[in-house]
Formats: C-alpha cells, structure tokens, sequence
C-alpha cells in the first residue's frame, strides 16, 4: 500500500485549491498584495522566495491560520471569503483535510510518538483509541519509525520528529498537505530521510505546496515552481523552464543566492 | 460619600504612618542591596567559612517569616540586653530581609553574565576589579533590575509587620484609628488602598522593565 | 514546658492554615488564569485588576479587614477561618499570575499545531498546554507553597494560635535568656519544613520531566 493509501483507508480524495486575490496586511504593514494561485489536485507545487517575501503567511491562509483581508478561498469543498463566519466544526473539518507540517516540528512534548499521531484522530475524527491506535502504528512504520511510537519526541532527532508530524499530519485523511520550509531546521543529511518521505507522497498523487529552498526537490518532484518575492508572485511555472531561465532579475538573483551557497 | 468624608478625616493620620512605612521601607533597600551585593559574590568564595556564614545569613534572611525576624530583634536580643527602639529593630529585620532576597537576585544575575565575557576579559588581561565592576556587574545588574524591584514592593509591603511591634506605620495608624470608633470595614479598606496605590504602579513598573529586557535579550 | 515542645504545639496550625490556603489557591487560580488569559479584553482587565489589587495589598491588612471588618447580620470571622479566606484569596491571586505564566511559557508552535490539525480549543487547552504548563510551572508553585509557609506565620497576629503565636506566649512567660530560644527554633522550624517542598519539587519535577519528555 502506499502512503496516502494508508493514510486515507483508500484512495485519496483529490481535490485542488483556488486563491484568488488573497492580501493581508499586519497594521500598515502588507505582507501579502493581491496574490491568486491555482493548484490542480495531485500537483505538487514548490514555493520558494527570499525571507520575508510572506510564503509563510500565505501557506498560512490556505487552512486559515491567519484569515486574509481580502481575497477568495476554494479549499476542500469550503470558499472562504473576508467576513465570513465559519464555525468551528467547518474549521476543524477544513483543517484536519489540509494538512500542515512545520519548520520546527511542533510536536507534542508531552505525548509519545505514537499518542501524537493517534491523539489528534480520536478528538478531531472521533476515532476509537483502538482503531486511531492501528492507524497511527502503521503509519509510523511507513515513515520508518515504527521502533520509536513509545519515545517522546524529544528522545527523537530532528528528522525523525519532522517524520512523526509528517504522519501526524496523515492520520486525518488530509486531501492536501502544505509544508513550511520542513527540513530548515535539520542537518543536511537528516533532510534526506524527510524529503524521501515526501518524494514519495507526492508519487501518490498527493495534492502538495512545499515551501523550500531545497532546489533539488524543487526541480525533481514539483510540478510547478512558484516564486515569491515582496508580497507578490512574480514568476510561476514549469520548475525547470524557470531555474534554467528565470525571466524576472529578482528571481535570478534569489536563483543565485541559493544555488551558490 | 459618608465613607469619603471620613476617609478624608482619617487621611492625614494614616499619611504620618505611611511616611514611617515608607521610611523603614526605604533604609531597608538602601541598606540591604549593597549588602546583597556584598553576601552575593561572598556565597561564591573559594573560602568556606566566608562561604557558610553568607550562605546562613541569607537562607535565614529568606527562610525564616519576616515576623519571627522581626519579633527576634525586638523581643529575643533585649533578652541579653541588646535593646533596640521599634523602628530600628523593623529596619533591622527589614535589612536583613532585603540583603538575603536581593542577594539571592543578584547572584542569579551575575551568573546569567556570559563565561565568554569573563575569558575575553581574562584574555585582555583586565585586572579582576576592572572585570567585575566594568564588565560582569553592569551586565548581571541589568538582568536583576526587575528582581530587585519586586524585593522593593515586597520591603515596601513587609513594612506592615512592624504593626506587631508597635511601630507607628500604615497599619498600626489604621487600627489605632480603628479602635477607637470600631469602623474598622473604612479604615482598614482606605489602608489596604493606601498600600495599594503605591505596590501596583511599582508592579506594572516592573512588567514593564521586565518585558523590556525579555525583548533585549 | 521546654521552648520546642511550645513552638511544636503550633505546628498542627500552621500546617493546617498552609494547607488549606494552599487547597484554595491551587484550584481557585484556575479559572483566574483562564480569565488572565482571556482574549476577552473586558474579562482579562478585570482579572488583571483582581490579581494586582489583591497583591498590592499587605496580607496583614486583609486578615485585618476580614476579621474586624467583615460583620454580615450575626456572622464574623472567626480568627482561624479569616486567616484561611485570607491567605486563600492571596494564594488564589499568585498562583493564578504563576499559571498564566507557564501557559505563556509553552511554545506558540503548540497551539498554531493543534489548531493546524483541527483540534478545538478546549482540547488544546486541556490535552496540549496545561499539561506542558504545569510542568514549567511545578517548581514556581513548590516555591510559592514555601512562601506561603512563612506567611501563614502573619495569622499570629489576628490570635491564631500557630507557632510564631506559641513562640510569642513562651517569650512573654519566660523574661530570662531562655526567652530568645523560640524565635530561633521557630525559625529553624520554618527553614525546615520548606526542606521537603525543595526536595519534593526537585524531585516531582525530574521525575516529570521524564515522564513527559523521555
Ligand atoms: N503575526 C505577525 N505580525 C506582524 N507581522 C508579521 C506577522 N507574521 C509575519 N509578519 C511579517 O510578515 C512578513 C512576511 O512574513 P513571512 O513569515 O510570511 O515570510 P516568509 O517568506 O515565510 O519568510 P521566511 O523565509 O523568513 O520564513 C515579514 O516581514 C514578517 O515580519
Ligand atoms: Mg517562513
């Protein structure tokens, strides 16, 4: 069985995501301009941009972590838009179907491996312990970790938290799975274990946006490449066509940065 | 409003109590912190007998109630005809307080002071006076500044121990007007707020250097 | 009678008053620290106000104000139960301020997490921080019970009889040298017990810490 087979019980639903026109503004300060982006279900879309440019903010307003001010949002069956009330099941809902894994893990300290990925099931889901239990082991094992489901996450190096919460994050059935900069936090060799991981949910028609600066897996696994920069997109398509010939300076010169160093 | 025109009655009585609270309050900070100061760097010597003796006055000083010290001056000392006025024995115990507690701040200060900076000093060859006074205590005050602030409301309300020994601050104000018309409901409430208006200002003082520091750090 | 056994005839009281306002505190601050950390502005304000208010005052003058202010038709304080409501509604406000602290404590990945995940705020509240905050908390709270030891000691002086009240009344029968010897061992006594509470919290809090993290 694959990864997504295992974390959805079956096949995975495919569904896309539609932003249109997203802004968002902290005070006076804008960190998001009027930026739309459409990703076909199963696609995998790589996002990358210098510090600051707001990729994180904008993965955030895909499962509404921050509410844009402006903008349309068409995720998991829900339109999101400015002023609109959604109540805290469609939240919860929306949330466990879009997943999310962080730069910096965000386990839970306090519960083990196997209570992390099993915990979130049972409350969000309504999961027996037993069967979020099952759920939770198999899918430790497919991430390889299937010896520590009783560690405590800080028993656990930086690759195999950022495995858990990878399957954490599986264990609701999500249709779509975002990531933030994943393997920032880790030694260049730990990243290999987690972007592997990826590779291979992306091979299951996983629908992806992965915020990165690793180009390898950009260029290898993304089929679209999206790059941001003061508050905008400014250039997207095909990751190759735009990493061999970037048309915008900025994106050249970001291009450089990265690739150089 | 026949609650505010007593109070008004009752007001420069308690401002006369206030001033001596505010009095033994102030010896015991201005006392205490160099003495904390002096029992920090003493409970890091090399040498245990100055060791032992800075440790027991400064776990006595933060162990033992405030009262008991108070009623040890006042009531245990004359026993060997060592007799103090009440005012002095509150300073006194106050002192004692205050030196232990900020010491206690200080020495956690001073260790928050990087090992870096002690080794680039060394490698500069500073002479140790240098080092500690112009490198390490700047720093480690800085970071003990809230700490020691706390200690200071903390003097500022002890002050209303000294009632137990008869000293004529707030409370001892307060109960003596109290006991003579038996409002005590107004008079200890206008006390309680006369503490008050001066302890949570100098709280949010602190908040707000501590939040600032936080920030620097 | 010798100056211990005198001192020890209090030890019961103290125990007893240190306990009971502990008791008091330790739930009592719950939901004040929820208010503390409302995003209510209106209730975080008031709860602020209550806890900086109660706080600023002198325990000292609220046993005072309890016990000779309070008068309800019949009912006054007696000098146990005014020292309990007392150092209880103080223990309520500090314990609270040491609550909001460590929920503050605990990482904000924590909650952006669980709410990433669709986990409800009452089961982040409950499953994910208070758990994470009380063991960052633990040690504060062993050291407020100290604190609260030695301030159970204030009751003395609204007649309640522990020991610094039996040290009191020895002193007073006995004018001679012996008459120092309570306060001394009153305030060995104090430094002692708080011993078991630093040892306790020490060891509550490696033993958490390893059944939480490891
Ligand atoms: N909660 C917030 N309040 C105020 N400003 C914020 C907040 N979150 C982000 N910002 C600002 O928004 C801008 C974009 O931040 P964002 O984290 O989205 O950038 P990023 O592209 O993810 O950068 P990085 O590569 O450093 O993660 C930054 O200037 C940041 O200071
Ligand atoms: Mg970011």
């Amino acid at each position: 069985m694959t990864l997504s087979e295992i974390a959805n019980g079956k096949v995975a639903p495919r569904t896309g995501i539609r932003l249109d026109n997203i802004s968002k503004q902290y005070g006076s300060n804008i960190v998001i301009d009027d930026v739309s982006l459409h990703v076909e279900p199963g696609t995998v879309t790589a996002l990358i941009g210098p510090s600051g440019a707001g990729k994180s903010t904008f993965l955030r307003c895909i499962n509404l972590l921050e509410r844009p001010d402006a903008g349309t949002i068409q995720v998991a069956g829900h339109t999101i838009e400015p002023g609109k009330v959604i109540n805290a099941k469609d939240l919860a809902a929306l949330r466990s179907t879009v997943g999310m894994v962080f730069q910096s893990f965000n386990l839970f300290p306090h519960m083990s491996a196997l209570k992390n990925v099993s915990f979130p099931q049972q409350k969000v889901l309504g999961r027996s312990k037993s069967e979020a239990d099952d759920r939770a082991m198999q899918l430790l094992e497919r991430v390889g970790l299937k010896d520590k489901a009783n560690q405590h996450p800080g028993r656990c190096s930086g690759g195999q938290q950022q495995r858990i919460a990878i399957a954490r994050a599986l264990a609701l059935d999500p249709s779509i799975m975002l990531f933030d900069e994943p393997t920032s936090a880790l030694d260049p060799e730990v990243g290999l274990e987690v972007l592997a991981v990826m590779r291979e949910l992306a091979d299951d028609g996983m629908t992806m946006i992965v915020v990165t600066h690793e180009m390898q897996f950009a260029r290898d696994v993304s089929d679209t490449l999206v790059v941001m920069a003061d508050c905008k997109i400014i250039e997207q398509g095909d990751p190759r066509a735009i990493m061999s010939d970037p048309q915008e300076a900025r994106t050249r010169r970001f291009l450089r940065a990265v690739l150089e160093r | 409003m026949s609650w505010l025109s007593e109070w008004a009655a009752y007001l420069p009585q308690l401002m006369s109590g206030l001033g001596v609270s505010l009095m033994i309050a102030g010896i015991s900070i201005v006392a205490g912190y160099p003495l904390g100061l002096v029992l920090s760097v003493m409970v890091t010597a090399k040498n245990l007998a100055v060791r032992t003796l800075a440790l027991a006055v400064v776990e006595v000083g933060r162990g033992a109630p405030a009262l008991v010290i108070l009623y040890l001056f006042y009531y245990g000392l004359p026993k060997f005809g060592i007799a103090f006025e009440s005012i002095t024995a509150a300073c006194l115990a106050l002192t004692w307080n205050s030196a232990a507690y900020s010491s206690e701040i200080m020495r956690a200060g001073l260790q928050s002071v990087a090992r870096g900076q002690l080794e680039a000093s060394n490698a500069l060859g500073l002479s140790w006076r240098h080092t500690f006074f112009r490198v390490i205590m700047p720093q480690g005050m800085r970071s003990a500044i809230p700490g020691l602030m706390g200690v200071a409301i903390q003097m500022f309300q002890g002050t209303s121990l000294a009632y137990a020994i008869a000293v004529p601050e707030l409370m001892k104000s307060a109960y003596n007007i109290g006991s003579q018309d038996f409002n005590y409901l107004q008079i200890f409430t206008l006390a309680g707020i006369c503490y008050a208006a001066i302890s949570m200002p100098a709280t949010w003082i602190t908040v707000y250097f501590e939040r600032r520091l936080a920030r620097q750090t | 009678m010798d100056a211990f056994s005198a001192v020890l005839q209090g030890l019961p009281m103290t125990l007893m008053l240190t306990a009971s306002a502990f008791a008091i505190g330790i739930v009592g601050a719950v939901p004040l620290a929820v208010g503390l950390s409302s995003s209510n502005i209106v209730v975080r304000l008031a709860c602020r106000l209550f806890v900086d208010l109660v706080r600023g005052v002198p325990i000292i003058v609220w046993l005072f104000l309890l016990k000779f202010g309070i008068q309800i038709g019949t009912f006054k304080f007696d000098p146990v139960s005014a020292a309990i409501v007392g150092l209880g509604v103080v223990s309520v406000a500090y314990l609270a301020e040491i609550y909001r602290g460590g929920l503050e404590a605990v990482p904000r990945g924590q909650g952006e997490a669980s709410g990433a995940l669709g986990l409800s705020r009452g089961t982040t509240f409950l499953h994910v921080m208070v758990p994470q905050a009380f063991r960052i908390v633990s040690p504060s709270i062993a050291t407020y019970l100290t604190g609260l030891l030695k301030d159970s000691s204030i009751a003395s002086t609204i007649i309640v009889a522990e020991m610094v009240f039996q040290s009191q009344s020895f002193a007073r029968q006995h004018p001679t040298m012996e008459g120092i010897l309570p306060y001394v061992l009153v305030g060995i006594l104090y430094i002692a017990l708080s011993l078991p509470v630093a040892y306790l919290s020490r060891s509550l809090d490696a033993r958490m810490r390893k059944a939480v993290y490891v």
